[in-house]
């Protein structure tokens, strides 16, 4: 006969016998969790089963955190979208799931309760690889709702992977009065040395801040001490899989803050509070293309449709010269970016430079390849002369002069 | 002591290092490093977690108890994967060969497919948080002269940071070891006697041994007893590093269990019970005790139980030294506090005789009553005093199901509760390994290796059961493999080694790979037999072998001797060398070997000898 999953089992195998609950198998094996915690696969031809009970996985259920709103206290929006900041394990299956509600954030990192009121909202479910700039549209706008209903903060839980690329089309798309906060973890929460709690923790300090910018907080070292708040539009995540994978690029963070204290520190300009009116401005037009030039790649690969261009050049800014009359007919806009990440784009120094600018490209100054690709989309959208927008700062993409930082 | 009768069942747990090329999950070598060459350290908390079942550990919920930095130390050998930066790499395959080869020789079953689990582990021995372990095989025996004791399982596992000291903040851990792979043994409860549970130690190190893929040296095999007697409770003891200390601490805690167990009896007959907790603070405010006045004057509090009908009983001793207040004090500790007064003791301390009865007074105690206070911040004062609260009640009850710390002196003292099936749950970055690929033969035994090392090496029958029994056999059987003379190895490892360590030579400095280059030079005749203690005594010194000889001039002054030897020799024999030729070697090398007077290589002679003497003809 045959068990399903969670079923309490008697197995025999030759001589030896088993009792265990059967788990989920990636293959043909009968994989079962035994009473010492094990799990251990077996060939199921080699076995006999016997069902002793059916479905008795996850009887324990995490307690629920009951929580009392606090009039002293701020209040701030819990955005979630999914990523592994408040995964937890399914407890029939063994499979990481995320989990969304504000309870359930507030269950996984308890510490969060004395820092702020809390109120959840779910936009959308799904690994941030498989985020469209729809979804960068329905978050900006939930954000936006919830800053309009009153949230003092936003924290947004996002997956690492492309927060920077979500974090900057809010950036461009909001004028936001309050912080605009997003989170994540490296490591996920099921597990005891998660960063979630200390990313967590600092993010909410940080959306009860004055800073009103679209920002990214995650660990700024291997250590469990302080978290960087880094500007949407120039953060960059630069590691795989360590803690602090992400960086400002080409400025030191615009402030970091202490687990231990909770204090907020900010180095240098920034929107303050209540300095701008909210507003959003969500239009996209995502017929984008980002074309990374490597030595050898054919420019067929342009594909002349799309409404926008960012090219991603080598060193100050160029590509092979084969490629500067299929960029001089490109309709829309061309945007130089530079692979080098960090530094300013120049086509004014070599000849293949000076070509493409006569071909009409664009300068995106020190502007993120990136960064540049989703500012696009916005400004195709929004602006009456988006070429123009491409090469002026609208929100903190470029820096006015290039100051040697380290 | 009548240990059937008592119904004495006692099941161990081995956990063994392996000597393999890397670790279990990453591509670091399995060496120990000294902490002053780490090149960086980093901090990190803990949380608990739930487990796939939706439960929380109790044991791992009680280490959480105490918000901890844990600071960490990194090596350049050491990578991301231990700092818990990176995910792990699959299962290491000579590991996993290894802990098959011992399941072999145990008579176990292997499973089909062995998962990786992840055990929670936030004492903060594992940046993780848990521990990598798997399970590889059942159902076993071993053989013991008391009769076969079964073996249920085997896992392969990874072995924890090594904590090197403790800060303010928490405690410090060198990454240096973690992620060794570890074999790890647990028997059933078959075992019926202090004797039996010795000997069954004894012959699973053999076992392991025989692999010759195993660490060696202190710390690097671990054994855990479970001990529990018929009314009694499982008693998990950790950590004894000692084969010969397990008969004691089997007996330490059969005698443990009895007394609790009488403890029970008495209590239930006197209708003992745990009365409230109160704050005596007011009893002690000019109180002469410098432990009590120092934790007020710091704005602290005293808290005390009081244990209706336990009086006497607090102060019972139930193992050598050790009472049940000493039990009461474990926990207390755990929760931050120094320690417990009893009334069994008092007064003493400089507590006085009025202060014991203003403390009875205050909590209402009667003559038959006990009265345990703790002197420290209000917090920790009133959340020890609630554990000891929790002692006395399962004092009620008789011997608590607990993991406790196997001291050298055979006594044990309370870690944390018995760890459940809620701390284990999957490993999700490593795939489940097939094992039907690997090709295990059963390895050679300890005693069919020294009948070997007798008979085709030419030991004798003394010497090749030292070396097969010994440390250093994996590296007398590479030393062998590669030609080397047998009886210049086993008495290198088992007489040299003995005689240096003899002399204060620091000789865990010296490595395989010492011992190896040292014959390797013999061998090549680089240097003479002779010269070998002199070579180890400076690789004790942190020389390599080739540096010691350079240092020392050994191998050309060896030579050089010997030629000027065979120089004079051949000088005063001109005639017989032109006689004879090449047919006087035999007689020219006793009359070297005699002016030598035995202080050279005998190979040696004859390789200058035969030279000189070529160029004689």
């Amino acid at each position: 006969m045959t068990a399903g999953e969670g079923d309490r089992v008697h197995v025999q195998c030759e001589e030896s016998e088993f009792e265990g609950i059967v788990m989920p198998s990636a293959d043909d094996s009968l994989v079962l969790k035994l009473e010492s915690g094990y799990n251990v696969g077996f060939d199921p031809g080699d076995v006999e089963v016997e069902t002793l009970e059916e479905d008795v996985g996850g009887e324990g259920e995490p307690p629920v955190v009951e929580r009392e709103q606090d009039s002293d206290l701020p209040d701030v929006s819990l955005i979630s979208t999914g990523g592994t900041i408040a995964s937890t394990v399914d407890y029939r299956t063994g499979a990481v799931t995320a989990q969304f509600t504000a309870d359930d954030v507030l269950q996984a990192v308890p510490e969060l309760g004395e820092q702020a009121n809390y109120r959840g909202r779910v936009v959308t479910n799904i690994l941030s690889e498989n985020m469209t700039p729809g979804h960068w549209q329905e978050i900006a706008r939930a954000v936006y709702e919830e800053i309009e209903e009153g949230a003092d903060g936003v924290v947004v839980m996002h997956g690492t992977d492309t927060m920077a690329y979500t974090a900057s089309g809010l950036a461009f798309m909001l004028d936001t009065p309050v912080p605009v906060v997003f989170v994540g973890s490296q490591r996920s929460a099921d597990r005891p040395s998660s960063d979630n709690v200390v990313n967590a923790v600092c993010a909410v300090e940080a959306a009860k801040s004055d800073v009103a910018e679209v920002m990214i907080c995650m660990h700024r070292s291997r250590n469990d001490d302080e978290c960087s708040l880094h500007r949407a539009t120039r953060a960059r995540k630069n590691h795989t899989s360590r803690r602090d994978a992400f960086e400002t690029v080409g400025a030191e963070p615009l402030g970091r803050v202490d687990y231990e204290s909770r204090e907020v520190s900010v180095k240098g300009s920034h929107v303050e509070r209540g300095e701008q009116e909210l507003s959003v401005d969500d239009d996209l037009i995502p017929a984008v293309q980002h074309v990374k030039f490597t030595p050898g790649k054919d420019v067929d690969i342009v594909d002349s449709s799309a409404e926008g261009l960012v090219l991603e050049g080598t060193g100050l800014g160029h590509v092979n010269s084969d490629w500067i009359e299929t960029v001089a007919e490109f309709e829309g806009p061309v945007v130089m970016t530079s692979q080098c990440l960090e530094g300013r784009v120049c086509d004014r120094v070599y000849d293949v430079g000076r070509d493409l600018l006569e071909a009409g490209v664009v300068e995106a100054e020190d502007t993120l390849p990136e960064t540049a690709y989703v500012k696009l989309m916005w400004a195709l959208a929004n602006c009456d002369d988006p070429e123009a927008a491409m090469g002026r700062d609208v929100a903190g993409e470029i820096t006015e002069s290039s100051r040697p930082w380290t | 002591m009548d240990y059937s009768d008592l119904g004495l069942m006692v099941g161990l747990e081995i956990h063994q290092q392996l000597d393999t090329a890397t670790k279990l999950f990453c591509n670091c070598p399995t060496e120990l490093r000294e902490e002053e060459d780490s090149s960086h350290e980093f901090q990190r908390y803990l949380h608990p977690t739930y487990s796939e079942l939706g439960e929380v550990d109790q044991a791992a919920l009680e280490e959480s108890r105490a918000d901890r930095l844990f600071t960490y130390l990194g090596y350049d050998s050491t990578c991301l994967v231990e700092e818990d930066e990176e995910p792990p790499q699959p299962v290491d395959r000579e590991a996993l060969q290894t802990a098959l080869t011992v399941a072999e020789a145990l008579d176990m079953s292997r499973v089909d497919e062995a998962h990786v689990m992840r055990k929670i582990v936030i004492d903060g021995s594992n940046t993780t948080g848990f521990q990598r372990t798997a399970m590889v095989a059942y159902d076993g025996r071993l053989d013991t002269s008391d009769g076969p004791v079964r073996v249920d399982a085997l896992a392969l596992e990874e072995e924890s940071a090594r904590r090197v000291g403790e800060r303010d903040a928490g405690p410090v851990f060198s990454l240096d070891r973690l992620g060794i792979p570890l074999v790890e043994i647990g028997t059933a409860p078959d075992i019926r006697s202090p004797e039996q549970a010795q000997e069954a130690a004894e012959k699973l190190g053999t076992v392991l041994r025989s692999t010759g893929k195993v660490k060696r040296g202190l710390g690097t095999i671990r054994q855990d007893l479970n001990v529990s007697i018929e009314d009694g409770a499982r008693v998990e003891m950790k950590g004894v590093q000692d084969l010969a200390g397990i008969s004691d601490l089997v007996e330490n805690e059969v005698e443990r269990q009895r007394k609790l167990l009488e403890i029970r009896s008495e209590l239930q007959s006197r209708d003992a019970e745990v009365g409230g907790v109160h704050d005596v603070t007011e009893v002690f405010e000019d109180t002469e005790s410098g432990v009590i006045s120092g934790a007020l004057s710091d704005g602290g509090a005293v808290y005390a139980v009081h244990l209706r009908g336990f009086d006497g009983v607090v102060g019972r001793e139930i193992q050598p030294d050790r009472r049940l207040g000493t039990e009461f004090s474990d926990r207390a500790q755990k929760r931050g506090a120094g320690g417990v007064f009893h009334t069994d003791e008092l007064p003493a301390y400089g507590v006085t005789e009025d202060e014991v009865e203003a403390l009875r007074s205050a909590v209402d105690a009667a003559a038959e009553d006990a009265v345990c206070i703790v002197a420290d911040t209000p917090d920790v004062a009133e959340s020890a005093i609630e554990a000891v609260g929790e002692r006395a009640e399962e004092a009620l009850e008789g011997v608590p199901e607990e993991t406790r710390d196997a001291h050298e002196d055979g006594t044990s003292s309370y870690l944390r509760p018995l760890p459940g099936a809620a701390r284990m749950y999957p490993e999700t970055d490593v795939y489940p390994v097939d094992l039907h690929d690997f090709d295990v033969q059963e390895p050679t035994m300890l005693d069919e290796r020294a009948d070997r090392y007798a008979e085709e090496h030419g030991l004798d029958e003394d010497l090749a059961r030292q070396v097969a029994f010994g440390e250093q056999m994996p590296v007398y059987e590479e030393a062998v493999d590669r030609g080397v003379d047998p009886g210049l190895a086993a008495t290198t490892l088992e007489g040299t080694l003995v005689e240096l360590r003899r002399d204060d030579v620091d000789t865990s400095a010296i490595s395989d790979n010492d011992l190896l280059e040292t014959f390797d030079l013999v061998l090549e005749d680089e240097v003479a037999k002779e010269a070998v203690p002199e070579i180890l005594r400076k690789a004790a010194d942190g020389a390599t072998p080739q540096e010691a000889v350079e240092e020392a001039d050994l191998g050309s002054a060896a030579r050089e001797a010997v030629g000027g030897v065979v120089e004079d020799v051949l000088d005063d024999k001109e005639e017989m060398v032109e006689e004879q030729g090449m047919e006087a070697f035999s007689a020219l090398m006793g009359v070297v070997m005699g002016e030598m007077r035995g202080k050279a290589d005998g190979e040696l002679v004859s390789d200058v000898l035969r030279e000189k003497l070529q160029e004689r003809m």
